[in-house]
């Protein structure tokens, strides 16, 4: 049974691959590579974006390399396209797994006519309709009361679903997230609320973000269970998303399911210089030592049917073909023209920008002025 | 860290006479002078601590001032803006960071209730003398949520000041203003120019008014107004009109709120020709106010109507970036409609 607020994050597999006590049976090697596989994928299409960057193709990138686990875990207990989930900026790994397809999402972060957000976005604030998996706004938080809202939709519709609801540590200090908490927990709305404790808000550490000892004792003061489990466990991820989740769509009332786990690159390219600044090159390399993928394959060979380093090379290289044509694919559909920018401001288009629009468009193709006011 | 050690983004301030700084040197060193000045001054935010704030404004200030005088935050602006104006109520003179003007939106009510009220509500018993700083406007390809400028939420709301500086003069010595007035002060941050501004900051102590624009180029045939961001872009088109025979006379208003009317009413009853000029979404735009006032003062005096060139009544678009921004054509057209009326 899994109990709710632990002081040791709940674990399934040690530091070293070893299984701590029976594995459960659903984790068999066949399942493990496909995990495995999953959070390759996700690690190499990171490696790829920070390229990208670097190469001036993109201009903003959060990467998530370290938080495969907790990611692809947490994608295997939602019920794609009748869950809902209200993301964050770091998710991609979470919104791969989930099956946003790869042109997709590098199609909004390069911002060609291919991205479904019509490149109003900055890069890597994806959304994709088919997966309900809302489009991410920077603001901090703000997607924790919308989430608590969706919830109580879906309560009040009566359907078999529920919103899982992510953010990083940082975000519960702000004010949205415990408005959107503590409504979701009065109405019992069913929502899972995930956060993806990954230590640091750019260069605040978790001790100078909360005097509390963890972020999932704070679902008790709102009166819902709050767990804690190792992020970089995949097992332990999926073991105690599926039970809660089951616990939350059997109508008992939201969830906060902390995971812990860890930021290994920069915050963003805003701050390359990370480990110079604000951290220490000791801690990042302890965590780089309990790497989420070397502890599946660590598992595996465990399990005596170890990933061979042509399999690993396989899969990294097969990530890099898939990203390589999808920014081929992107790019060949051009960038959005001016025109992107008076579309979808509201459902139908009021007179002051149609004007505002017809202006841009004589100034565009030179037409002259039409005397329209901008 | 010791006086002779170069700091991030700051120039060493021992040299004498006046020195080119860059908008964010301009506000770094308004700060690290304001702290050496008064005990009562401290600076605090999200990671403006050991990063020295996202944008750099605020690096060295720590390593030198000590954690109890700049220190770092939770996550949170409604705790920066509801604390500094606890801090100022007790009596400190808290410089806030939030860390984009897009996210005053979790401050909101802590600014309009609760900074920009007090002294009314009170009776004048309680005041806030804070300073909130935020980097505001586009032109970073940050898209809509690292590229707003919301400062017409704020000069909507009475009790507050509101500035934006184009120039590391004026970056300076309004922010020495802000912390030594008695109101909170909305300091807006034109981000594009950080590093794009340059010019001379004189050694010593020296204030800008709040309330007070100022002429940045003389001229005749019309006034063109700006505040922030866009004022680089004022000038092109200034210059290009001129290469016409053109003379602009070109108004930096600096202070929003309040604003200097008789700057502006002289200006235009001497060229009968208002343009206005920034970036903000053109519906509700602060100039809005700025045309009013002049219509209604300058009606019989004018040669044209006034012209407005502002943003697009849109979120900020992210791969149209330079597009939506009002360049030098554009305001440069809107001179000549005015000149052609
Ligand atoms: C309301 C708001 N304030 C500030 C920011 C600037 N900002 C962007 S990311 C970030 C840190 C977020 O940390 P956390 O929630 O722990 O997520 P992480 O990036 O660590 O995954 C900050 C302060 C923002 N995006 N929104």
């Amino acid at each position: 049974m899994i109990q709710p607020f632990t002081s040791d994050p709940l674990r399934w597999v040690a530091e070293d691959g070893q299984p701590i006590g029976e594995l459960p049976a659903r984790f068999t090697p066949e399942v493990l590579r496909h995990l495995h596989g999953e959070m390759v994928r996700a690690r190499e299409f990171d490696r790829k974006l920070v390229t990208l960057l670097r190469q001036g193709r993109t201009t903003f990138y959060a990467q998530s390399r370290g938080m495969e686990a907790t990611q692809v875990g947490l994608a295997r207990s939602i019920r794609v396209g009748h869950d809902w989930v209200w993301p964050y900026y770091r998710d991609h790994a979470l919104g791969l797994a989930m099956g946003v397809p790869l042109l997709d999402l590098i199609s909004q972060c390069l911002g060609t006519n291919s991205d479904p957000s019509r490149g109003r976005q900055m890069p890597h604030h994806f959304g994709a309709a088919r997966q309900n998996f809302v489009s991410v706004s920077s603001s901090i938080a703000s997607q924790v009361p919308p989430a608590a809202g969706n919830a109580l939709a879906q309560k009040y519709l009566g359907v078999d679903e529920i919103t899982v609801c992510t953010f990083g540590d940082g975000a519960t200090s702000e004010g949205d997230w415990h408005a959107g908490v503590n409504l979701a927990a009065t109405a019992q709305a069913p929502c899972l609320f995930v956060c993806e404790n990954n230590q640091w808000a750019i260069s605040t550490p978790l001790r100078a973000q909360t005097a509390s000892a963890s972020i999932h004792v704070k679902a008790h003061a709102y009166g819902i269970p709050g767990y804690l489990v190792d992020g970089n466990d995949i097992v332990a991820v999926m073991e105690v998303m599926s039970h809660v989740a089951a616990e939350v769509r059997a109508g008992q009332g939201p969830a906060l399911v902390e995971c812990l786990t860890y930021r290994v690159g920069s915050h963003s390219n805003a701050d390359a210089d990370a480990e110079k600044n604000y951290r220490t090159r000791e801690e990042v390399d302890a965590w780089v030592a309990r790497d989420p993928i070397t502890r599946v394959e660590r598992l595996l060979e465990h399990l005596g049917d170890p990933i061979t380093a042509e399999e690993r090379s396989g899969l990294i290289a097969a990530t890099h073909r898939e990203v390589d044509e999808a920014v081929r694919q992107a790019e060949a559909t051009g960038q959005p023209d001016w025109r992107i920018m008076f579309e979808d401001v509201y459902a139908d288009t009021p007179v002051h920008l149609r004007e505002q629009a017809a202006f841009l468009r004589a100034e565009q193709t030179g037409a002259g002025q039409t005397g329209g006011r901008a | 860290m010791t006086a002779t050690e170069p700091r991030p983004g700051v120039q060493a301030s021992a040299t004498s006479g006046p020195r080119t700084l860059n908008l964010i040197q301009a506000i770094t060193e308004a700060m690290r002078e304001e702290l050496a000045r008064d005990e009562r001054v401290v600076v605090f935010g999200q990671d403006v601590g050991a990063r020295g704030g996202v944008f750099l404004a605020t690096a060295g200030l720590q390593a030198e001032f000590g954690e109890r005088r700049v220190f770092d935050t939770p996550l949170s602006e409604a705790s920066i803006v509801g604390a500094a104006v606890g801090m100022a109520v007790r009596g400190l003179r808290p410089i806030a960071e939030i860390q984009f003007a897009d996210y005053m939106g979790p401050g909101f009510d802590q600014i309009v209730s609760q900074a920009a009220k007090i002294r009314y509500r009170s009776g004048g018993q309680f005041t806030a003398p804070l300073v909130i700083r935020t980097p505001s406007g586009g032109g970073v390809r940050g898209g809509h949520h690292h590229s707003q400028s919301p400062e017409s939420y704020f000069t909507h709301t009475p009790g507050l000041k509101v500035v934006m500086p184009s120039t590391p003069y004026d970056a300076k010595g309004l922010l020495r203003a802000a912390v030594r007035g008695g109101d909170p002060v909305i300091y807006f941050e034109p981000k594009r120019l950080y590093r794009a501004a340059k010019g001379e900051v004189p050694d010593g102590d020296y204030t800008v008014e709040i309330g007070k624009g100022t002429v940045r180029r003389e001229g005749s045939d019309l006034t063109v107004i700006g505040y922030g961001g866009v004022m680089p872009d004022v000038e092109k088109a200034a210059d290009a009109l001129a290469t016409e025979g053109v003379r602009a006379e070109v108004i930096d208003l600096r202070s929003l709120m309040p604003w200097d009317r008789d700057l502006v009413l002289r200006s235009v009853e001497k060229t009968g020709r208002a343009v206005l000029v920034s970036e903000a979404p053109r519906t509700s735009n602060f100039m809005g106010e700025v045309a009013y006032v002049i219509q209604e003062q300058m009606f019989d005096q004018l040669l044209a109507p006034v012209m407005q060139v502002a943003g697009f009544d849109t979120p900020y678009p992210y791969v149209q970036d330079r597009v939506y921004l009002p360049g030098a054509n554009r305001i440069a057209a809107a001179c000549v409609r005015a000149l052609q009326y």
